[in-house]
Formats: structure tokens, sequence, C-alpha cells
């Protein structure tokens, strides 16, 4: 877990600031889609060891939802980008 | 039957009685002013802080993109609300914060070393300079800080926490003599 | 008398006499001694007894790695346990006890323990205590507990303070001697900030006992002229005192600042301790090196001293450890220690040498006893001889005080916290610092330079090179001059042969060298295994002395390498650190932030009891004279509110306002009822799922203007609800042109209920708020008799004729008083969340406590809730999955207890008549129960299977709690009202 998070609006912060929601490799099925894709939307998760895509809600900053692309064994942050620039980058 | 309300401050349990002799570092509230956050309209965002920086009778606060605090000393609520409006000219949304708002004023040689022991950002003139504001965490509380002044900075919290805030900063300036009244 | 203060010399201020006592025995000491060293000073080599054997153990050391003189400091609440009196600054008043002996130091009883230790190896506690196994709890723990040991925790409640901070820096340096003197001399004066961070409460470390000088002056000359011009800097923070405990991700580190532990009477306004957060650019460890014991028979006798030890306590504390002090060494630290103490006049007996011929030059006169190695010791209570044996010939040699010196070890915790692990390094014979990239770096004896023109030249180096990276133009300063130095090699020696009594490895768990070759032939002499199965290195050290030794030690009698071995896994924290510390000020009102209500004024003044509800403090019921418990307040004021009129405080509800274009269209995808055709001026109940098909949260939804909306949350969820439009807002659905803002803390709510709620209301507000003008659902801005402006939202949550009132924050409490004021004469009454409570169940209106994660709309009874023509919603495809739509499902139903005496509690389970209580006979559960004053009995909502088909039946409801069985009546939620009329009235 790191201990500072670079949030691309409010820069480095503590992590206490932030709020982990979990993967956000995930894409939304549309409504009609099987319920095996629902199933694996809501329930399915990978725990991998490696690297990872997360959403990390900077709550008491900008609010904003932020991709934090980071290594769950080294603990290396890669990158923090916002959520919604991630969200229109893949076409959700 | 016609009636004046009284509006009572968040802090006015806190506060109440004879107003103590400010001390080198204090915590000044503010007893009226007018807030209001300014929500600028999708893809307005720049357009809109252009319009705000421009005018000098009110305080601009970075809360996040496209969102900002306004403090004025001088607007009410309901000036304040018309002027942004007029300002803002459709752009964004002006919601009145002026009620939910408290503001803290810290100042004294020792504000840096006070806020330290609740914010975690580095309050360095190089990192945070004058003029400089953002959402952060001060303590439990989120808040919107500001720097006014090399020894002086802006806390707007949230009415609800105010009293919980005031308690938190009061132990963080124990150790410098902090102390605090309402302003003016 | 063997221990005493030399007649001059050290750093001590020997015009400030200080008095302490050890034991009750009133001691002297000076200003600059630690407790240790005004012990010594006192000839009190004595200081505990050990964890296990209760063997008589004295000072070994001088430092944090002390693993023998753990004392209790302070007496009371204020008593410190396990307190190292090596580190312990002293002070006037200063009460200081020994621990794990009774009844005394000198005689302690438990020590008869010690006769029985070849019964007591490694691993005995498992393999004697373990049948029969029930008396592990009740016998054997206990006396295990009772027998071994340190100090005691004190169970009053801590009168100390305590806080954090958080700091800033470009170069943290964590060691104030040679290296770390003149790291941070060099960025300092290139104009980084830093932070220099020290244990000790004098910064100059090693240079306080230094015997060479430095630019023709003392070395603690330097030392002080460093620190001078650092103070004088503004760039440059110094925290003597202070241990950096904890190296964590992205440089950011822990440190534990001791502000008041060395004062008799703290400052109110200080912290005892305060814990910083560091978040530094660089870091340089200058940590210095740890001289190893010798493992030999004996080796815990009291008086068996670290070789540097007795020097330190020598030069820089003027102290004498004995009278007369022999060494043993395999290096060459142990022969200038020798010159040290010879130079201050104190006699040494002999050196045993473990090598066979080296060029190390004894003090003139001494004796050296080559290809040597102690055997044994003598003495009870103090040395009092050596047993040498050399060539297989055995000699004693009288002495009053030893100095042992294994060789050196780098101090490289830090460096080794986030899961690198060391490195041994054949030409130092030692584990020296991974390379753990350029945020943390190592400097001087703890990079393994080990001469002090070396850690000068090193610190000063490494300080360059990081001020160079982060941009910064350091100046080529010249290194200070020292005098000649010493070679620092030694031999490895692991384990003195031929022991003659128990050789400890561990002094602090009494873990002696057999333990591990036990260890090794039971199949644990993996290093971790070893390190567990014997207690090596689990006491309070962490093995800061031991480990090493325990390391080399497995090492030979596997016969392979100590970089083989490995070492255990190094974790923060380095030295201890009280609770008190790491909590800092989140104690108390501190620990948790509360929330106010605008109008918790209002209610205190009207005599409410206030209930905790999450960080909230919400008024429950408002006791009047005469009323002896919380149900008569609450049933009064349901039965006023049903009769007449009350009012409650809804200020925290989640208030949300939201603006633009897609609006409407957000809203109906985050909800699960239509919103998009909600007219302006109208308010509708809403229902959100979350997208595993479930009830996440319900309230309001008010449409202000075409645009713009307020929704209302329950107090629970506001921020859970905001969060989530956020996340559906930005990451779902970042094309829909929304905006919103919490407007929670903008308003006073407050609700007005019962059938006279709009004569009183009426008087307040100029608008015309007539059935006809203003009916159920309508939703508008009001202008109030004076000018003020509010919001009012006509919805009910209490079945009857009710209003919502919000008014700005401030206004709140004035207004509230008013219409108590003007509702006097409809005989209004405040009520609190408690009547709220009880005015829902009896309406039959489901809360948090139904929607439990687990309830469908379907199953709460509000299965038209769930729009079937909107396309999307939150949660639209996995409700309509099977499993979540089976006709057996429970659902909400009301129950009655045929029995009109008799109550029902929520948590019961329901059982069909004449079953047994078990999973599989489980016919559903109560949520919420509570008395009706209007019906005059309990009612109760419940989730039953297949509920709505079994009006009529009875059921038993089955209380394990209290252990009681209550047959009830299955019967509509909706216990008043069906029709809807008076709300609608």
């Amino acid at each position: 877990m790191a201990s500072l998070i670079t949030c691309p609006h409010c820069g480095v912060r503590p992590k206490e600031e932030f709020s982990i929601r979990g993967d956000a490799s995930l894409v939304r099925p549309a409504p009609t889609a099987s319920d095996e894709a629902w199933h694996y939307y809501v329930y399915v998760r990978a725990n991998p060891r490696g690297r990872t895509h997360e959403h990390w809600q900077h709550v008491a900053g900008c609010r904003r939802f932020l991709v934090v692309e980071r290594d769950t064994y080294t603990h290396e942050v890669h990158s923090v980008t916002d959520g919604a620039v991630v969200a229109r980058e893949n076409g959700r | 039957m016609i009636r004046d309300y009284y509006n009572r401050h968040a802090l006015d349990e806190k506060l109440r009685g004879a107003p103590r002799p400010a001390g080198v570092n204090h915590l000044a509230i503010a007893h009226r002013q007018a807030v209001a956050m300014v929500l600028a309209q999708a893809g307005e965002e720049d357009t809109v802080q252009r319009a705000l920086s421009q005018t000098t009778e009110f305080i601009l606060r970075f809360c996040a993109s496209g969102e900002w605090l306004v403090v004025s000393e001088n607007d009410t609520p309901e000036g304040l609300q018309r002027r942004l409006d007029a300002l803002c000219a459709g752009r964004a949304y002006i919601v009145d914060q002026s009620e939910a708002r408290v503001l803290f004023r810290l100042s004294g040689p020792s504000t840096r070393r006070i806020l330290a022991k609740g914010v975690g950002l580095d309050l360095h003139p190089a990192a945070f300079a004058t003029g400089a504001s953002a959402n952060a965490l001060c303590g439990h509380v989120a808040v919107n800080l500001a720097r006014t002044g090399d020894d002086t900075f802006e806390l707007i919290a949230p009415r609800s926490f105010a009293e919980s805030l005031f308690d938190d900063l009061m132990a963080m300036g124990r150790e410098y003599d902090l102390t605090a009244a309402f302003a003016g | 008398m063997t221990a005493y203060r030399l007649m001059a010399g050290g750093l001590v201020d020997r015009s400030r006499s200080l008095s302490f006592s050890f034991d009750g025995r009133p001691l002297r000491g000076f200003a600059g001694d630690t407790l240790a060293s005004a012990l010594l000073a006192n000839d009190q080599m004595l200081v505990g007894r050990s964890f296990k054997y209760h063997r008589p153990r004295g000072i070994v050391s001088a430092g944090s790695s002390e693993p023998n003189a753990l004392v209790t400091i302070g007496s009371g609440a204020r008593s410190d346990p396990n307190t190292k009196a090596t580190v312990a600054e002293l002070y006037t008043g200063l009460t200081a006890r020994s621990q794990n002996r009774w009844p005394s130091l000198g005689f302690d009883i438990g020590a008869v323990i010690d006769r029985f230790s070849p019964f007591l190896g490694a691993g005995f506690y498992y393999k004697t205590f373990m049948w029969p196994a029930q008396l592990w709890e009740r016998l054997y723990e206990p006396l295990i507990r009772r027998a071994a040991g340190l100090g005691r925790a004190v169970l009053e409640r801590d009168p100390e303070i305590y806080e954090k901070s958080w700091a800033h820096c470009d170069l943290l340096v964590v060691g104030g001697g040679p290296a770390g003197l003149i790291a941070a001399l060099t960025a300092g004066r290139a104009g980084l900030r830093v932070i220099l961070a020290d244990e000790d409460f004098r910064l100059g470390g090693s240079l306080l006992s230094e015997t060479q000088p430095i630019d023709g002056a003392p070395a603690h000359v330097f030392a002080d002229r460093a620190v001078a011009e650092l103070q004088a800097l503004p760039n440059v923070t110094l925290l003597p005192r202070t241990t950096v405990f904890g190296w964590y991700d992205d440089n950011v580190f822990g440190a534990v600042e001791r502000v008041q532990k060395h004062v008799a009477e703290p400052s109110a306004k200080l912290p005892t301790e305060r814990v910083w957060r560091i978040v530094a650019r660089r870091a340089l460890l200058a940590t210095g090196a740890e001289e190893r014991p010798l493992v030999f028979g004996g080796n815990d006798r009291p008086g068996v001293m670290m070789a540097g030890a007795l020097s330190t306590y020598a030069n820089r504390y003027g102290v004498a450890a004995g009278r007369s002090v022999a060494i043993f060494t395999n290096g060459t630290a142990g022969y200038r220690a020798a010159r040290d103490l010879h130079a201050k006049g104190i006699a040494i007996a002999a050196i045993v040498d473990s090598r066979a011929a080296e060029a190390d030059a004894a003090p003139e006169g001494v004796r050296v006893i080559r290809s040597a190695a102690v055997v044994d010791t003598r003495g009870r209570l103090r040395v009092s001889g050596l047993v040498v044996e050399r060539s297989g010939f055995e000699e004693l040699v009288a002495c009053d005080a030893v100095g042992m010196s294994g060789g050196w070890s780098p101090v490289i915790h830090l460096a080794c916290q986030r899961g690198a692990k060391p490195v041994w390094s054949e030409a130092l014979n030692a584990f020296v610092a991974p390379d753990v990239g350029g945020g943390l770096r190592v400097a001087g004896s703890a990079n393994g330079v080990y001469t002090l023109s070396g850690c000068l030249g090193d610190g000063a180096a490494k300080a360059s090179a990081i001020a160079s990276e982060l941009g910064f133009k350091p100046a080529q300063d010249v290194l200070p001059a020292t005098g000649e130095e010493t070679d620092p090699s030694f031999t490895a020696l692991w384990y003195a042969p031929g022991a003659k009594s128990k050789a400890f490895v561990d002094f602090q768990n009494d873990v002696h060298a057999k333990d591990l070759g036990l260890a090794l032939r039971e199949g644990f002499g993996h290093v971790e295994h070893a390190k567990r199965y014997t207690t090596s290195g689990m006491a309070t050290d962490q093995g800061k002395l031991s480990n090493i030794n325990a390391v080399g030690i497995l090492a030979g009698m596997r016969g392979v390498s100590p970089a083989d071995v490995g070492t255990t896994t190094f974790r923060p924290f380095y030295t201890p650190v009280s609770f008190g510390a790491l909590a800092g000020t989140a104690r108390d009102k501190h620990a948790a932030p509360v929330r106010k209500s605008p109008l918790h004024e209002w209610a205190r003044k009207n005599g409410a009891s206030f209930v905790e509800a999450g960080p909230w403090y919400r008024s429950a019921w408002f006791p009047r004279a005469g009323e002896k418990t919380w149900r008569e307040s609450v049933d009064r004021e349901v039965l006023n509110v049903r009769a007449n009129v009350g009012i409650c405080d809804v200020s925290t509800l989640g208030k949300i306002e939201l603006f633009g274009p897609d609006a409407a269209e957000f809203l109906n995808r985050l909800y699960s009822n239509a919103l998009l055709k909600l007219p302006v001026g109208r308010a509708r109940y809403g229902l959100m799922l979350r997208e595993d098909g479930f009830v996440y949260d319900d309230g309001t939804v008010s449409r202000l203007a075409e645009e713009h909306f307020l929704v209302t949350t329950t107090t629970a969820l506001a921020g859970g609800v905001m969060s989530h439009m956020e996340y559906c807002s930005q990451v779902l659905w970042p094309d829909l042109k929304v905006r919103f803002c919490s407007v929670s803390d903008q308003w006073a709510q407050i609700a007005i209920a019962g059938p006279k709620a709009r004569s009183v209301l009426q008087q307040l507000v100029e608008d015309d708020i007539s059935n006809a003008a203003f009916p159920f659902l309508a939703v508008g801005t009001v202008t109030l008799k004076g000018g003020l402006k509010g919001r009012l939202f006509r919805i009910s949550f209490s079945g009857e004729l009710a209003f919502e009132l919000a008014v700005p924050a401030g206004f709140g409490v004035a207004v509230a008083d008013q219409i108590m004021e003007v509702g006097r004469a409809f005989d209004i009454c405040a009520y609190g969340v408690e009547a709220l409570n009880v005015l829902r169940l009896e309406k039959g209106l489901p809360t948090h406590a139904e929607f439990d994660g687990r309830v469908t709309p379907d199953d709460a009874g509000l299965g038209r809730m769930v729009s079937a023509q909107k396309t999307d919603f939150i949660g639209k495809h996995l409700s309509a999955r099977y499993g979540l739509t089976a006709a057996d499902r429970s659902q909400l139903v009301g129950l009655k207890p045929v029995d009109k005496e008799k109550d029902i509690r929520a948590g019961a389970h329901l059982l069909r008549e004449g079953m047994k209580p078990s999973t599989l006979n489980d016919q559903g559960w109560v949520s919420s129960a509570c008395f009706s004053p209007v019906l005059g009995h309990h009612i109760a909502l419940a989730f039953l299977k297949s509920g709505r088909e079994r009006y009529g039946e009875r059921i038993v409801v089955w209380d394990k709690l209290r252990d009681q069985e209550v047959m009830a009546e299955v019967c509509n939620p909706v216990f008043v009202d069906p029709e809807n009329a008076r709300m609608k009235a």
C-alpha cells in the first residue's frame, strides 16, 4: 500500500485522504448482456500479485475517482489518472 | 406576526462570552460571510475560471476541476449569488453554501507547525505558496485550506464538523498558546 | 566498591547534581547522565532478573540495543515498564524500579528456576505442558506468566498526552554521529531542507566518546560546533531524542520524539511523546554499527559488558564500570577499549584475544593472552574472575568487569524494513544494507566504513551527491582533519569453544547456545524456525545484539556461510513505541469527529436525550417532568403527533443538489423507479439498488426546476450515496452533463407532523399551503413571515399530514423556537428519533433495519418501485435473476402478539408452531419492533417466507437471546391508516 498518492488534481497526498473502491479494469456490461457477464462484473475479482488498476476516490480532496496503477507486491505506484479520462478512453 | 430570525453561528457555544485578547498565534472565526460553490458546466471550466479570476471582490478557493468555493466578506448570500450568476453568464451552477461552511482564519508565526499536526500537505512556501488553496484532510475533517499570507491560512469546514475541528485546532495549537475568538 | 565515578572527565555537568532513586534507594547523578551511567556511578551494576531463569543481570551496553537493563520508571498511572536504563535521560526525581524479581533484586525466590534449567530448554513449554489440554489456560499459562516476564503494564488511564505531526524534507539524516552530522552540514549549507534525527538526547553519537581529535580539538567539540551551525540554519530541523522507527512506502518515515520523557514535571502544553511522519525526498542512514557480544560460558554475569560501552561510560559519562577490567576480544576494538580505560587510570587485568598473533598494541604493561577463550566466569551478583582456556590449560583471571568485543555489525534495520534482505559481506564479516534504490542510502559505519575519517568522508560525499541530484550546488568543503586511525578488523568468533556453563546468545530471552543446537537437531534449523523455537531475537530488544551470533552459530552447526543462513525479517518498529504515541491525539472526543445538527442547541434546550447515530448526535426523545422511563416520553410524543402535532429535527438526512441538462436522465439511471417525468415542484419517493439487485438506499427526489433536482438520502448513507453518485457520474457515465453538490450542511430541516401541522405552519409562512395549493408531495420555496426564505416539502414519514421545512442552517434554532411558540396553542411537542421510529413502524415504512443488504424491493413490498420500462438503471439486470424473484422469498409482513401483553424484539426468528429451531425450519426474522401506543400493544415488522400470502397465520417468534417464545399473528405491515387518508388530508 502506498503511503502517498499523487492526485492529478491536488498533488501529493497521504493515503488517508483516499478511499479505495476496487478493481478499475472492470467495464459495466450493457443491460442486455448475458447473466454470465454480469456475474463476472459484480462478483468475480482477481487478486493479482503484481500490477493492478484500482479506483481510489480522493474523498478528502477533489472527490474524483482516480485510477491508481500500482504493484501489490512492490507497492510501487506506476500511474494515477482521472477515472473519467480512463472511462472515456475505454469508450464507456 | 412579523419576525426577524436570529442567525446562530455553529461555534456560538464554543466562543460565547467576552472575546479574549488575541495571542501571537490566533484563530479568528468569521461570523458572517457569503460562501458559494461554483460548478462549471461541462466544457466551460476554463471560461468560468477566467471570469471568476477577473474580479478582486471575493476570494476564490480551488476545490476540484471546475469547482470552486467563493467567499465574500461584503456580499449577502443573495448578493453573491446574483454577482456570480452575472459573472458566469449561465456557464456555471451556483450553490449557496453560506450556512454550510465555517471559516477559520489561523495566523501567527507558528501556524505551519500547528497545521502540520493535522494536515499532510507540505506547507513550505515553495510547495504551497500564498494564494494556493486545496481541499485536504485536517485531522479527521475534510476542509478547504488556503494560504493567505506567509503566516496566515484559512480553513473552510462543513458546519456540522465545526465544533470538532475547532477542538482539534485548539489542541494542535496548545503548544503555541493559540487563542480563538470571532473575527471583528 | 567496584564501579565508580571518575574524579574528572566526561561530558556530564558535574555542577548539576540530580537526585533519583532505584528500588527505593536515593541516589545522585549528574546532568548529562543516563540512568545507566548514574547507576554505575553508584556501583549499581545489578539491575534486573532474566526473563526465564531469573538470573541476575547487569548493564551490558550504553545504548538502545540494551537487553538487560530494563526498568520501570515513574509511578502510578505514569509508570513506564521495560524502559532501557541505557537511554533513559536522568532527571531530578526520577524513580526507577527493577523488574521480574521477588522479594528483592538481590534475593529473588524465582531464581530457584535456574536450578531446574536443564529441564527448561527451548520448546520446553510445548513439550511439557501438553496434557491435559484443559489445564493450559487455567494452570500452566498463568503459572508460566507469573514466573516469566518483564515489567507490568499499568491498568490505570494514561494521563499523558501524545500527538502526531507531519514533516517534509529534502533529506532526512538518521543518526547524529560523525557521518550524520557532516551529511546534515553538507546538505544544510547547500540549502536543502534537512531533518536530522537521533535517538540520543545529545547529538554527536560516537563523537561523544571518541578520544581521537578532529581539527585539533576533542571530537565532542567538533560535534557541538556542528550542532550549533545546524541550529542556526533555518532550513535544518534537529530532532534529538527522536528514534526513526520505520521506513514506509514512498520514503515516508515514522519517528517518535520523546518530547518530555526526561522532565520531572511535564508541561501541560506539550505532549509527552510525538510521532512524526516524515516525508523525505531522500534519506541517509547514518546509524553507525553495533559491537557484537561474544558467546562464552557465563557471559551473562553482571559486570560482563560490551567493550565499547566501557569506553563510552568512561569517556562520555566519566564512570568506571570496574577497578580491574578484563577484555575478551577477537579484534582491534578490544585493544582500543583497553587503551581508553587505561588512559583513565582503570587497571586492565588482561586482554584475552581469540586470535593467534595480531599487531594490535596493548597498553603498556597489560598482559595479552593470545589464542585463548573464556570458558566460564566467576562471581554471583557480580563477576569476580574469568576462566581462560589456552592450549588445554585453564587459568583464572581475577577482575571485576569484563569488556567483550566480537566485531561489528552495521545498523541497517531501516533499509531492510520494506522487504529487501541484508547482504552478507565476507570482507566485513557482517550483513550490510541491500541496495534499495536512491531514496534511502547508507553512510559511515552503517555502511561498513569504520574509521572516523572514513565516516566523515562518506557522510559528506553521500550528502553532496544527494544535493546535486536534487538540483542544489553543494560546496566542496575540506574535510576535517583526524588523527591516526586504528585498523577496525576482527576475526569472526561466533561461539567461544569449551564453555563450562551456559553461554548466552540472547540475554533478554535467556536463549543459550545449546538451545540453538537443540533447535537444529529437532529440525528447526531454518533461521526463522530457530528464532521461534528458541525465542532468540523475540524479546523487546528484537535481538539487536544477539541475532548475528545466532545466525553465526547456526551457520557453524550447519557447516554453511552466514550468507546461506540469512537473517530473520526486519519490520518496524526499530525500538518499541508506546501505544499512546501511536494513537496520538485520537482518543476521547478527538478519536472521531462528532457532527452536530444545526438544531442541536434547540433540542438541548428542550431537554432532549441524545443518541449517537454514526458521527451524529440525534435527539432521541424529549422527557418531561414526571416521566420515569424513555417509553413514557416516546409514547406521549407518538400519541401527540397522531392527535395534534409534533416537530422533529431531520437535518441529518443527506441532501444533494443536482444540476444540468442530463440531471433527470442521471437520476433515472441511479434510482430503480421512473423519474424522468417528475414535474417541477413535486417530490417522489426514490429507491436505489446496488448493482447486485438488492436495495441500497431510499429517499426523496424533488424537482426544483427543469434541470435542478434535490435528493435526500438516509442519515447513515449520506456519504456513501454521494460517493456512489460520483462514481456513476465520473466512471460509468462520464458523458452525462450533470453536476452535483452536497447541501446537507446548508439547511436546518424540521419535520412538522400531525393533523394540526398545517394550522401551525400557516401561521409562520406567507404562502398558501392549503391542500389545494400545496398537495401531498408538493415542493417549493416559501417565505417565512419576516422575509426569511426556506424550502417546503410535503412529505411524511409518519403517515400523518406532514411538512418538512428547510431554512438556512444558522436560522434553524430560531425557526424551531418560533414553531414551538406558535404551536403551543395546538399542543405541539418536540419528538425524537425513537418516536419517529414508532410512527414509521405503525405505518409499515421500511428503513435500513429492513434494507439490510439481503432485501430486494419486492421483499420489502416495493416491487412497484422497479421500473420495467426503463432500459437501464443500477441493479436492473441482476434484480431480475433467478433467486431474487423466487416466490418463497421472505417478504415484509407485520406481526402482532396474540397475547397483547407480550413483546417482540428485533433479531428474533420465526418458526412454524411446534417446529424445532433450526436453519432448515427457519421461516424468517424480525427486523424492527416497538410498542405501539396507538394500538396499545407491541408490533413488529418481519420478513417471512411468502409472507404476503400468510396474513392471519399464527407464527412462533423465537428469541434465543432472551430465551423466549411468543405467538404472533401475521398481518399487513401497515398498522395505521392503510388508505393514506391522514397523510393526504
